[in-house]
């Protein structure tokens, strides 16, 4: 079981899978010769190396065993990853102001720690200094809240 | 003397009002980095490139590099001060400099560290001013396979770098040269890997990519451990014994030189620079046993070889335009950012930005030893401020960065996407500066294949019969052979169990 689930194991079938990956998205792409590639010469090529590799990786490790993946705890990355996509959704939407308060709001409930007052209070300064940094400084063409400033 | 002139160029350059703030600036932010533990200056070069958009060339280059020797330095501070290195090539120092502070000695571990970096960064320097133009001249011979086979061996050398399984990190190099192909073929027009998203026919922006896999997965990998700091120790006085200089300046020497060595060499660099001169100094000490007790040699020889080779990684990337770390692949792109073609052809073309670097580089050196120790006091308070803080900053600084590299969303969507993809890569032990590397590399790489090809009619075997590619190759191959003998890779071993230990 554990041998299935070690580092090493998951990642060669992970290299296994872009290859394949890139075999299967490159088949439109015309191969060519060796003296004119086509587009799609060095793709497949490399798509092929990365399954030979993923394939010898993955075959060590299911031979010799190996470390286990740690159990991912799902919440920091989840909660970063949310806030950097509802930034990006509400950036140009809303403006700076209101995609700040998302984002930093959000990362901060990835913490283990998680204090109202203190991510307030880190709301406040990280506006001021962005605010400071990228409108009046670098004099960047964003709206702070869209429609009002 | 035509290197005088280079060199009364270069300081014209360097001492402008402007750039010279940008050099602070840079040193600034490098050393902030540095002694924030939890941000590499990876993921920070690649936050700060889309305001160096802004900026003259010059500049902006100026203070990059800043950026990187800078992080060099701050690294120590930390690393002295609550045994917890700012970042990777500071490591080693760890191991005495935080006995030697245990031992009420931390100023003058902090002043043996600050003017060995600097001593080291002044040799480096001058390495780069001598190097510099025999090897341009080298590289205007080269032909396409010869470019192809030099990257090969900057890759594979980038592999040593990487902590985990060689296999796993040539797999990575790979990978990167396969995500570096994605958008418009340059020979045929085609879409490759776009899946229609017009914003990826562009190819993908490396800085989102250096952003989500070393910002956000470094933020969260923290976030998961719960990044706890030690308490800091009181620094009294700045100043060495004398038996402590006698013994720091023969160790600061050796490591100079080692460093810049090693830092010349692609794929070399500050952190494995770091680990070897400290291997050497405790080989060749005749009292081996006070090292990790707080021997000062432990922290002259490593710090004086990270800045060293800090320096001289500058060397293959301003004359051949190959990049010898993730740092460099950066620099890279920010020069074809800023439209130059990073290469032989940038020390002719543009000696003032060629030079004015190499100037400001030594100019920020000294600039690091005046913030490093008078401002010791300073730096050692932002150490207290909570990882609950840095982290939603650091990936707001991110966003905006990213959305200002072509003023699009679809960038900080990238950057979330690499940010899963880094993290997976950290929970399976894959690294991302292979992986980056190669994909910086990448579109260069196979351009050059095709060209060397097309060149010999489809014969492969023009890449050993050319005599300079033969012998990058053999160079490559010797490379992976050492990596395999088993006593490398159990020193290789060794020495990344220290660094996690």
């Amino acid at each position: 079981m554990s041998r299935f689930l070690s580092k090493d194991f998951l990642s060669g079938v992970m290299f296994i899978a872009f290859g394949l990956a890139a075999i299967f998205f490159g088949r439109h792409l015309a191969v060519g010769t060796p003296v004119r590639m086509g587009p799609g010469y060095v793709p497949n090529m490399l798509g092929y190396i990365l399954m030979v590799l993923g394939l010898i990786i993955a075959g060590i490790a299911m031979l010799k065993g190996g470390e286990p993946v740690e159990t991912p705890r799902l919440r920091p990355i989840a909660m970063v990853t949310i806030g950097v996509v509802v930034f990006g959704l509400l950036f140009e939407r809303t403006g700076l102001l209101p995609a700040l308060i998302a984002l930093v709001l959000l990362a901060s409930l990835g913490g283990s720690e998680f204090k109202l007052t203190e991510v307030i209070g880190n709301i406040v300064v990280l506006a001021i200094l962005c605010i400071l940094v990228f409108k009046v400084g670098l004099g960047m063409n964003v709206a702070i809240v869209n429609g009002i400033w | 003397m035509a290197m005088f002139d280079h060199l009364a160029l270069g300081l014209q350059v360097a001492v402008s009002l402007q750039n010279l703030l940008y050099a602070f600036i840079g040193c600034m932010v490098g050393t902030l980095i540095g002694v924030l533990p939890g941000i590499g200056p990876t993921a920070t070069i690649a936050m700060l490139l889309p305001i160096t958009f802004h900026l003259p060339p010059v500049s902006a280059l100026i203070m990059l590099a800043g950026i990187y020797y800078g992080a060099a330095y701050g690294g120590s501070t930390t690393s002295i001060l609550v045994n917890l290195p700012g970042e990777s090539s500071s490591v080693v120092t760890c191991i005495d400099g935080y006995q030697m502070a245990r031992n009420g000695r931390a100023g003058a571990a902090l002043s043996v560290s600050a003017l060995g970096s600097f001593f080291a960064g002044t040799v480096g320097t001058v390495i780069v001013v001598l190097f510099a133009e025999p090897l341009t001249q080298m590289a205007q011979k080269f032909g396409p396979s010869d470019y192809c086979s030099l990257m090969a061996l900057g890759l594979v050398a980038a592999v040593i770098l990487a902590s985990g399984s060689v296999m796993k990190a040539i797999a990575m190099v790979f990978l990167g040269l396969l995500v570096g192909l994605v958008g418009t073929d340059v020979n045929t027009g085609a879409q490759r890997f776009t899946f229609d998203i017009p914003e990826l026919s562009d190819g993908i922006d490396f800085a989102p990519v250096a952003m989500g896999l070393f910002g956000i997965a470094e933020i969260v990998v923290n976030l998961e451990r719960k990044l706890t700091r030690s308490g800091t120790i009181k620094v009294a006085s700045l100043w060495p014994t004398r038996e402590e200089i006698r013994r720091a300046i023969p160790a600061a020497l050796r490591g100079t030189g080692l460093g810049s060595i090693l830092g010349v060499l692609p794929g070399g660099g500050p952190t494995l620079a770091a680990f070897s001169s400290y291997t050497l100094e405790k080989k060749i000490s005749k009292t081996p046993e006070i090292f990790g007790k707080g021997a000062v040699e432990g922290v002259a020889a490593p710090e004086s070889a990270n800045n060293a080779a800090a320096q001289t990684s500058f060397i293959p990337m301003l004359t051949l335009g190959i990049p010898s770390n993730a740092v460099m692949a950066l620099m890279v792109g920010a020069m074809i950012i800023q439209g130059i073609q990073p290469g032989p052809e940038v020390m002719t073309k543009k000696p003032d930005l060629f030079w004015g670097m190499i100037v400001s580089m030594w100019i920020g050196n000294l600039m690091l030893v005046i913030i490093n120790l008078p401002m010791i006091g300073m730096w050692v308070k932002l150490l207290t401020v909570p990882y609950r803080f840095l982290a939603p900053a650091i990936l707001l600084f991110c966003s905006i960065g990213a959305y200002s590299l072509a003023n699009s969303t679809f960038h900080v969507y990238q950057v979330a996407i690499f940010g899963i993809m880094g993290y997976i890569f950290s929970r399976l032990g894959c690294e991302g500066a292979p992986f980056l590397l190669g994909l910086v590399l990448g579109p260069q790489m196979e351009e050059y294949f095709r060209r060397a090809m097309l060149l010999s009619r489809g014969d492969a075997s023009v890449f050993i019969t050319r005599p300079i590619s033969l012998g990058l190759l053999i160079a490559t191959a010797i490379l992976l052979l050492l990596m395999a003998l088993p006593n490398i890779k159990r020193a290789r071993e060794k020495a990344f169990q220290e660094e996690e230990g």
